[in-house]
């Protein structure tokens, strides 16, 4: 901590001296440049470039003139005019104010960006002019769009879609977390900024405190108890089937594979319909005089949770015995025939070799399949989206938080407290992988196995 | 036969054979456990009566291909047929543009060394930390508010446009081609857009099967973006459609799983080998 905000400090002062630099070196092409994009480079004779700048200016200038500085001030107010069927006025929507003046914010910071690129490209080619080269022409700026700048030619696209479609949904998400939206405050009817009362809901008492802390409660056991189950079975299969007594290997290991490559949604339901009431396994259990189970029904919580967690492991071991396969399948022999030679038994090998290996290689997946499980939205969204709990709000006693953000946003409209839930969720995730990390072996001694 | 004389090599050999029964046994139980769901599946997929409920336990107790039969031609309620027209559009289109995306940004992101490099990684693992139901979230608002929702342009769209996010796997392919292959064609003055398609495109081809083949295989199993956003019926695909089948439609539910699993799972054989590669470079290089 102390090393970042020192390493910060240096940093701006490094940027100071070197703004400070800047000015003095800067020759009078930078400087026209400064006040007109594109200026310095006409003035280099580079067209191109400076045709293209002056572009980006005029039409930003005229972009913000027009919409943009109104897009703005919308994203601030979020409408003022109420809308009134009365009289047909048809009033601002706040969703719609909320994404185009995210869109002219995002404009204008590219806006910022291009204009000090713009002024950094001058004064390159005003060292480049210093040191007696010539400034490089439009063609040669095409040309190294396909050989040393190829990359920026690849990484456009998915890039600009990457920004369009995971981070501006994201950045619009955390906006709604401090806004009211959501029933009964959905367009027409205008949206509000509130601050933070959407996480202060959440963590007091009411309909959604409580609920919030059972859930997380659940979800914090579920996601540690899934996590060891499918860890701890995968290896020990993945030993057993690399056991030299077993012939077929092929064979044994195409069951699991079937299991793993079926897609999940049919598994998922075909486990459902065999412990619904009417199934097969109450079937059986009536047959045998019995009375038939509430295996997933409302009373069913721990049976419902039991078998959440078999039919996890059912559906994950399988990838965890390829992995920790493929990890055995590295291990160097030699240590197991020195372990034998030092007279080593075979719970000794596999304490003392085995497992420390596997468990060094397998620290970063495991995070990612905690963080999974943690979120794990299939195995109850199947098994019990049909049931509401009492005590719950929206949500019954399996759910995990993933399923209550379903629930509370897309079947109830419930959006602004959603998107807080689903901040602390990423909160809660990113610390635990963190700190799972730096704890890790594999972060601790990197070179251990190497 | 003197060293049967032997009593503990004789106990070894005895336990030895012992330890083996016991391996297999336990062997059999677990693929038994893999196994029977499925052949559940497939045995309700043939039976004759349509209901879990008619089925009475486990196994139908008569066999036909009604199930089958009224998949593709009963379609007034279900159209099946439509919904696998529906996912191999957007599969074959989810296919192509992905895998042009993902290749690129891996093969940028492994072979140059450029200054946003680092940050642009950093970049991608803190977006793929937030929950995914985040931005679909969003996207279903957007989408409903702008009145854009049964469309399954948009959903390529989206699927396509998410993809590069997930590029480690092939990243940790073009690590392992080793500079010096370029060497040769950076002296002969060939530019780098030409030695990725003519030197890095051939090399990476298996890598580029198994994106093309995963991100293929991906529309067929995925519920929950075009359950948000393909409200129509006509626009369902076969995962959506699927799910709708309550207890009495069980043989249809299961004999529609069984066709679309069936490509999928012979796919799958295939592609373990790369998937467990791809699993363990994820796993060393985080």
């Amino acid at each position: 901590m102390k090393r970042f905000f020192r390493r910060l400090g240096k940093n701006i002062v490094d940027l100071w001296t070197n703004f400070i630099n800047f000015f003095k070196v800067a020759n009078l092409n930078v400087k026209a440049s400064m006040c007109l994009m594109g200026a310095g480079q006409f003035m280099y004779r580079q067209i191109g470039r400076g045709i293209l700048y002056l572009g980006i200016e005029i039409l930003g200038i005229l972009f913000f003139s027009i919409y943009g500085f109104q897009w703005l001030v919308g994203l601030i107010t979020l409408g003022t005019v109420e809308a009134d069927p009365w009289t047909g006025l048809e009033g601002d929507n706040s969703v719609i104010f909320m994404l185009l003046g995210l869109m002219s914010l995002v404009l204008l910071i590219l806006f910022i960006a291009l204009y000090i690129l713009n002024v950094r490209d001058v004064y390159n080619t005003s060292k480049l002019v210093l040191r007696g080269e010539k400034p490089k022409t439009f063609k040669q700026d095409l040309k190294d769009l396909l050989d040393k700048k190829f990359y920026k030619t690849v990484l456009f696209l998915p890039i600009l879609g990457t920004i369009i479609f995971s981070l501006l949904p994201i950045v619009f998400m955390i906006l709604i977390a401090f806004t009211n939206y959501g029933e009964p405050y959905i367009p027409p009817v205008l949206v509000d900024w509130i601050g933070l009362e959407n996480f202060i809901k959440v963590f007091s008492i009411g309909d959604i405190g409580p609920t919030f802390f059972k859930i997380l409660g659940w979800n914090i056991l579920w996601a540690i108890a899934t996590t060891l189950l499918n860890y701890v079975l995968g290896l020990l299969l993945a030993i057993l089937l690399n056991k030299k007594i077993v012939k077929g290997k092929f064979f044994w290991r195409l069951f699991p594979i079937l299991a793993y490559a079926i897609p999940g949604f049919i598994t998922l339901t075909a486990f459902k319909f065999m412990f619904s009431q009417g199934g097969p396994i109450n079937f059986y259990i009536e047959q045998a005089g019995g009375s038939a189970l509430p295996f997933l029904t409302k009373d069913g919580t721990w049976w419902a949770r039991l078998i959440g967690l078999l039919i996890n492991a059912w559906l994950t071991v399988p990838s965890v015995m390829l992995l920790a396969t493929g990890i055995l399948s590295n291990i160097n022999n030699d240590l197991y025939e020195a372990a034998k030679i030092d007279g080593a038994g075979a719970f000794r090998q596999f304490k003392d070799i085995t497992l420390p290996f596997v468990v060094f290689a397998t620290t970063p997946t495991l995070i990612t399949s905690f963080i999974g499980n943690f979120n794990n939205f299939g195995v109850f969204y199947f098994l019990r989206s049909d049931v509401t709990s009492n005590g719950y709000f929206v949500s019954n006693d399996t759910d995990l938080l993933i399923n209550w953000l379903y629930r509370l946003s897309i079947d109830n409209k419930y959006y602004s407290i959603g998107a807080a839930i689903s901040l602390i969720i990423f909160i809660i995730t990113s610390a635990i992988s963190l700190i799972i990390y730096i704890k890790s072996p594999a972060y601790k001694k990197e070179d251990t196995f190497r | 036969m003197r060293s049967f004389s032997n009593s503990k090599t004789m106990n070894r050999k005895v336990k030895k054979v012992l330890v083996a029964i016991a391996i297999y046994c336990i062997l059999i139980v677990i693929c038994g456990v893999f196994f029977f769901p499925c052949l559940w599946l497939i045995l309700s997929s043939f039976s004759s009566t349509g209901s879990l409920y008619d089925i009475e336990g486990f196994f139908p107790s008569s066999f036909s291909f009604d199930a089958f039969i009224k998949l593709f031609t009963d379609t007034s309620q279900y159209n099946y047929p439509m919904w696998l027209l529906n996912t191999l559009i957007i599969a074959i289109c989810n296919c192509i543009l992905s895998t042009l995306l993902i290749i690129g940004t891996a093969y940028a992101i492994s072979y140059f060394q450029f200054k946003a490099r680092k940050s642009l990684m950093k970049g991608a693992l803190v977006l793929s930390m937030f929950p995914s139901f985040m931005g679909m979230t969003v996207i279903y608002i957007l989408m409903t508010q702008f009145n854009f929702v049964n469309n399954i342009w948009g959903l390529i769209l989206i699927y396509s446009c998410t993809a590069p996010l997930g590029y480690l796997v092939q990243k940790g392919f073009f690590d392992t081609i080793p500079q010096s292959i370029y060497e040769a064609a950076k002296i002969d003055g060939a530019t780098n857009a030409r030695i990725f398609t003519t030197i890095t495109l051939p090399l990476a081809k298996p890598i580029i099967v198994y994106t093309a083949l995963t991100s293929f295989a991906w529309p067929w199993s995925d519920f929950i973006l075009p359950k948000l956003l393909l409200i129509n019926k006509d626009n369902w695909t076969v995962a959506v459609g699927l799910m709708q089948l309550q207890q009495n439609e069980f043989a249809r539910f299961a004999a529609g799983s069984v066709f679309i699993a069936i490509p999928i799972v012979i796919l799958y054989f295939f592609l373990v080998k790369y998937m467990v590669n791809g699993m363990t470079s994820g796993a060393v290089k985080g």
